[in-house]
């Protein structure tokens, strides 16, 4: 059994705005294996950064509030802790890296001066030997001149250069999970692969676990050892990588497979978009969140939220919410239904 | 950085030269001269005073004449105070004035910075509403009228009290200055609260004070260290203008409070077409401000890092 540093069990967030409450998280469970990568993946407004943010508590409250649910690090709850007792391992057993990095860094403050910031409050580091580490830490993330780069302010860095500062310092403390809320998206594709590479590298020699947000199937299927595919403010399906590309169970999964380009040249693959658009979260659907989209929609996934079914197609835990894993549902051929055989 | 200063030196001077020819130009076209006054005088003695100023010289030769000695720091001599030099009215009356609007942006500065930053703590609550209002009704009311409510509380207290704690009007001492620069920042001080509270909400939202949380710092430090510097940049662009109304604007509470400031010879001489004066005045007011923008800006090239360069 893997050991698990986080679990989340259950979490749910809303926003209180003025045109009414939107439920922007409903309820999601996952578990983090120490050293492994878990790949949070959804369309844009799924519940995917609300998700990693709520967790780190960082989500404005109001107008924000986490209205349930618990998140366990290494079997302690650290779910809706206030400022002072969050702060204990914020920045210390959890780093956290954003999307864009070029708005992240304070523009006001050197690259070196904001590292060794976290490293002089949690470390109780003098100046002097915080700069010392802050430079070593951007040399472990492969800035050139480092001593020279940490001197310097965020507008003198490219992209790509303050993705690898934010990256150095998240790492300051020696967190035991990252949590990279889609940390390549805004940065062109080439700088992209460099930073996976990293990423990848560091948890290798550091042997920490990963949350990586994405929308992006290819850096799902390179960097994630599990993945949860977001829905709605759930998620949908839940499983190793090979369950989720291989032995895809959820219609929703499917369509985001359809949708996502190759460069094989045979000219055989069109790409599917999923039409429509993602339910209203003002007013959640009462049955499954997917149904008005789903191309094999039945009458009960309308009104009724479909159970999580518990697949046992392999080793490892592969979930999927979706009436047609029910034992009465008809056999789909595109769509991984264990058991289905022999029920026809 | 020693260019962009040296730059922006060389502009400033264009820019004084500017204010000399247009001061110099609007005051000629004003119909009358500084020697029509209610005694009438001969035309004899017209016409000797006339050679005595150089006004008998045609217009284009005074300007040159003008601008020749003031590039030699010469204003001239006044028209209406009897041999007395503008030079000397300038160095006896600017440093008053300098003063008070100096002590003035201090008050305006340092108030704007801390009302604006409670409000933005504070949005929307009790203390957010009654610091708004005041800004309205500071930003509304003309100083004159603060400067009397002003005058009214210390006699007020001084009464109270029985002897005068800080006195009411004149100028000479610290307490002097006190009530006429908290008058005379009032207003930008209102201004500075608005922009500093905008400011304050704006940065909020931005990205990297929630990775500063992320970080785990305190919020006290996410306050001091990552939100106030650059909330304070919107302000320190707007303290050039400030200082320029400011020291120019002093001249009702100087009035008011009967400081012996320059704001009342400048005003004067516009009354009674004392050319010399005006242009002294008006040329040595324009500089002063010239200079206090450019420093301004050089002072924000110290607070933020990325106009540095430039």
């Amino acid at each position: 059994m893997a050991d698990k540093i986080l679990e989340v069990e259950d979490l749910s967030v809303e926003f209180a705005t003025y045109g009414g409450t939107v439920k922007a998280v409903r309820g999601v469970s996952f578990d983090v294996n120490r050293g492994e990568t878990l790949a949070i993946v959804g369309e844009s407004g799924c519940g995917k950064s609300v998700t990693v943010q709520a967790i780190m508590g960082i989500i404005p409250m109001p107008p924000g509030k986490i209205t349930g649910g618990t998140a366990k690090l290494n079997g302690e709850n650290i779910l809706g802790l206030p400022p002072k007792e969050a702060n204990r391992f914020r920045g210390v057993e959890i780093g956290m890296i954003f999307q864009d990095p070029m708005t992240s860094l304070n523009p006001t403050m050197t690259i070196g001066d904001q590292i060794s910031e976290t490293l002089m409050v949690h470390r109780g580091m003098s100046y002097t030997d915080a700069s010392r580490r802050a430079v070593e830490l951007l040399d472990k993330t492969k800035i050139a001149e480092a001593a020279k780069r940490a001197k310097q302010y965020p507008f003198e860095f490219s992209g790509g250069m303050l993705q690898r500062a934010m990256i150095a310092q998240s790492l300051a403390c020696n967190p035991s999970v990252l949590m990279a809320d889609e940390p390549t998206t805004a940065l062109d594709v080439t700088i992209q692969a460099q930073i996976l590479e990293l990423m990848a590298e560091l948890q290798r020699t550091e042997n920490m676990s990963i949350i990586l947000i994405t929308h992006d199937l290819a850096v799902v299927a390179r960097m994630a050892d599990q993945v949860a595919v977001m829905y709605a403010g759930q998620i949908v399906e839940s499983g190793s990588v090979d369950d989720i590309f291989y032995r895809s169970s959820h219609p929703y999964t499917l369509g985001l497979k359809e949708a996502m380009p190759t460069n094989k040249r045979d000219g055989k693959k069109t790409l599917t978009p999923i039409l429509g658009s993602p339910p209203d979260l003002f007013h959640p659907p009462t049955g499954c969140g997917y149904f008005a989209r789903c191309p094999y929609a039945m009458a009960v996934c309308e009104h009724h939220q479909p159970e999580e079914h518990h697949l046992t197609d392999s080793d490892a835990e592969h979930q999927a919410r979706c009436w047609l894993q029910h034992e009465g549902a008809p056999h789909i051929k595109a769509l991984n239904q264990p058991g289905a055989d022999q029920r026809d | 950085m020693l260019a962009y200063t040296l730059k922006r030196l060389l502009a400033g001077m264009i820019t004084v030269w500017f204010i000399a020819t247009a001061t110099f130009m609007a005051m000629h076209m004003v119909p009358g001269d500084p020697l029509m006054n209610d005694k009438a005088v001969s035309a004899e003695i017209r016409k000797n005073l006339e050679v005595k100023y150089g006004l008998d010289k045609p217009v284009v030769e005074q300007y040159f004449i003008f601008m020749g000695n003031m590039l030699q720091g010469d204003f001239g001599i006044s028209f209406t105070q009897q041999n007395r030099r503008v030079n000397d009215i300038i160095r006896d009356h600017f440093p008053v004035s300098a003063t008070l609007g100096l002590l003035a942006i201090f008050f305006a500065a340092t108030g704007g910075v801390i009302w604006g930053a409670l409000t933005a703590i504070y949005r929307n609550r009790l203390p957010d509403i009654i610091i708004m209002f005041l800004v309205i009704l500071g930003i509304s009311v003309p100083s004159f009228v603060f400067a009397a409510l002003g005058q009214l509380m210390l006699v007020n207290i001084n009464s109270l009290l029985g002897f005068s704690l800080i006195p009411v009007a004149g100028w000479g001492t610290f307490s002097h200055m006190l009530m006429p620069s908290m008058v005379l920042g009032l207003g930008t001080m209102a201004l500075l609260t608005r922009l500093m509270r905008s400011s304050m909400l704006e940065i909020v939202n931005e990205d990297y004070i929630k990775t500063a949380k992320a970080k785990g710092l305190s919020p006290m430090r996410i306050f001091f260290k990552h939100q106030l510097r650059n909330a304070i940049l919107p302000v320190i662009t707007i303290l050039g203008p400030s200082i320029a109304a400011i020291t120019t604007g002093g001249f009702v509470v100087e009035l008011v409070f009967a400081i012996p400031g320059l704001g009342r010879y400048f005003v004067q001489a516009v009354q009674q077409l004392d050319y010399t004066v005006i242009m002294g005045t008006t040329v040595f007011f324009g500089a002063f401000l010239v200079l206090m923008v450019i420093l301004v800006d050089i002072i924000y090239g110290f607070v933020d890092p990325r106009v540095r360069l430039q």
